[in-house]
Order: C-alpha cells, then sequence, then structure tokens
C-alpha cells in the first residue's frame, strides 16, 4: 500500500500540536545551525541538512503513523518547538523527543507538549512503554524526563548519536 | 489532519511511476549501497538510505512534487526511482533518475524520465527544467542527450562541481 499521511491535530491549554509544514522550515533550520541548542536533537546540522530533515520528519510519519509534531502557540500561531515520537532506522524503540526554539524556554511549554504527545501514543496508538533517548550532559532535557516520571534504564550506543542515555517512561497503567 | 497522498500514478508501457511503499526500502538501501549511487551521494549507509526514503516522502509535502518510485510492471520490482528535485540547496528544480541494478540498458530510465518530465510541465508547472550531471557519468550524459537535454553550462551542486544540462520545453515549445 502507498504511503500516505493522516497527522493528527492535539491541543493542550496553550498549544497546538500539528504535523510538520514547510513554514516551520525556518525556525527549524535557526535551530539546527545553532550546536548549543541542537547538539542533543542530531546537530548542528547546516541548512540544507536542515531542510532534509524537516523532509525526513515529514516522512517519519507516513512510514510509521507516528512522528514529531510542530508545537505551536495558540495565542500567537507561532511555532515553539517540536514534540512527539520517533523511531528510525536502528533505533531501540520509539522514543518521547522534545525540543523548544530560541525564547520558548522557561515557561513549561515542553512539558505540557510532551505530556500531551505521550498521553496520545497511550490512548490513541495503544503504545505500552515509551522511552526518551538523552545525550549524557543534556541536563534540562534530564529533568524534563525526571518530572515527567521517566527514570533512567540504560546507557547504549547509538547508531546514529554514540552514546545515548536510556530513560524510561511510567506505563499508561502508572499515569491513570 | 490529512494531506492528500503524494505522488500520483503514472503508467508506462513498461513501468508504473507511483508513490512509496514500506517494502520498497530494501531496494533504495541496496542501491544506496552499491557503487551505482557514486553521483548521487552515494554509497551511503542504512541510516542515509531511511533519511533519503522518509525525506522522498516528505518532499511530495513540502514541495508538492518530488521523485516517484519506478516499478517494472511486469516483475512488480522496483527499477529505480525518477522526478523532481529541489531540496534546499538547489538552484532550481531538477529532473533525477536513479536506475537500480539489472534495470539499465532497457530504455527505462529513458520511459520513466519522459513521463515524470511531461507530467511535472504539465501539473506542476515545471518545465525546461534542468538536470545536475557529473561530466563522469558517462551514462547519465547519454541518457541527457537522448532525452534532447543540452549543456547549459559547468556548475556546482552542494559545493561540488558538476555540470547542468537543460531539457526541451514540453508545453508549447
Amino acid at each position: 500500500m502507498t504511503l500516505t499521511l493522516n497527522i493528527p491535530r492535539l491541543e493542550t491549554d496553550r498549544l497546538i500540536l500539528r504535523g510538520p509544514e514547510a513554514r516551520d522550515f525556518e525556525p527549524i533550520a535557526a535551530f539546527y545551525a545553532d550546536e548549543s541548542r541542537s547538539w542533543g536533537f542530531g546537530g548542528p546540522l547546516a541548512r540544507d541538512d536542515a531542510w532534509r530533515w524537516l523532509a525526513t520528519s515529514i516522512g517519519h510519519w507516513a512510514l510509521h503513523g507516528y512522528g514529531f509534531f510542530t508545537m505551536e502557540l495558540k495565542d500567537t500561531g507561532t511555532a515553539c518547538g517540536i514534540t512527539g515520537l520517533w523511531n528510525p532506522e536502528g533505533w531501540p524503540e520509539p522514543e518521547l523527543g522534545w525540543i523548544l526554539f530560541e525564547g520558548f524556554e522557561g515557561k513549561g511549554l515542553a512539558r505540557e507538549g510532551a505530556e500531551c504527545a505521550r498521553h496520545w501514543a497511550y490512548s490513541d496508538l495503544g503504545m505500552t512503554t515509551l522511552t526518551s533517548n538523552i545525550k549524557p550532559g543534556n541536563d534540562r532535557s534530564i529533568a524534563l524526563a525526571t518530572r515527567m516520571g521517566a527514570q533512567y534504564e540504560r546507557t547504549y550506543d547509538n547508531v546514529h548519536l554514540g552514546e545515548d542515555l536510556l530513560y524510561r517512561h511510567p506505563s499508561p497503567e502508572a499515569l491513570r | 489532519m490529512s494531506i492528500p497522498p503524494h505522488a500520483p500514478t503514472i503508467d508506462t508501457s513498461d513501468l508504473i511511476l507511483r508513490g512509496y511503499r514500506e517494502d520498497d526500502f530494501e531496494a533504495m538501501a541496496s542501491f544506496g549501497a552499491s557503487e551505482r549511487a557514486r553521483f548521487v551521494g552515494g554509497p551511503q549507509d542504512q541510516w542515509s538510505s531511511w533519511r533519503a526514503f522518509l525525506a522522498g516522502i516528505g518532499h511530495w509535502t513540502l514541495r508538492g512534487y518530488g521523485m516517484w518510485m519506478v516499478e517494472h510492471r511486469e516483475t512488480g520490482q522496483v527499477a529505480g526511482r525518477v522526478g523532481m528535485i529541489f531540496n534546499d540547496g538547489w538552484h532550481e528544480p531538477e529532473l533525477g533518475w536513479h536506475i537500480y541494478d539489472g534495470f539499465e540498458g532497457k530504455g527505462y530510465a529513458y520511459q520513466a524520465c519522459l513521463a515524470a518530465r511531461s507530467y511535472s510541465a504539465r501539473h506542476f508547472g515545471l518545465d525546461a527544467v534542468i538536470s545536475y550531471i557529473s561530466p563522469e557519468n558517462i551514462r547519465s550524459v547519454a541518457l541527457a542527450d537522448r532525452l534532447d537535454a543540452r549543456f547549459e553550462c559547468e556548475g556546482e551542486l552542494l559545493g561540488k562541481p558538476c555540470h547542468i544540462y537543460r531539457h526541451p520545453r514540453e508545453v508549447n515549445p
């Protein structure tokens, strides 16, 4: 069967989570150009590689039926980050990931978006467990994973990123 | 939100140009890993082929056009990919072709390129398009010639020198 896209639109108090679109390219290119922000997310990437990353993330939805949402502020429509599920070739299992664009951190937006995506994975996709893969030293992400109830499970060698920490989120039952 | 299916299906005498299927990945990854891919950014590992496979799908969403999977009708095997490429860093959309092992020398690339070129001119408004070709890629230069594309100038793609060929106009030439 030919792969097609069917991406839901989710809402939280402050956010819309929607599929990636062409208009997300500039904020994504800016994010990936900044090594201090993107080193834990496969960056830094040159502009043309950031474009391919965006194209890849759309294709991910077609292949798996899940992927990364663009997080948009309800108030202004501004894209403020990315969250969702990522499962590339060679990954140990699907993971929940998140990043914020510059200027949007410290407001609890990543947690709000990521918890929404986690809930969707459990309730709509029927996933029974979820991990987050975090680069050693990415303390902000580790802190958020911990606040979301995830626990360190093991260190493994990621096919693309090298040494990586695997955190496991609470099961759907535990969150009920 | 639902985005319509991407690549439209085009039938030629021997081939079906169509959208991507999960089981196309094997063929694409073996092409990517082979020496045949040396003129199109390869050879590359499984990870890069995975990325290229998904980006090939995403290209249709981002641009409204892209590369088709080319299926050999008689056997159902994937014979390659052809179509319009306009990644960031490209000067303009180009007609590209990747022909997989076992399917060259049969006129399939020519057939697929003609179909993709004609469709893109009529439906995507992409006419008199270019192809980036490495001058060492003798087979591709020969195919460009057969497609009546003409050498236009020396150029550069992502920092690498290449030749730019211009295809003839399809609509109201």
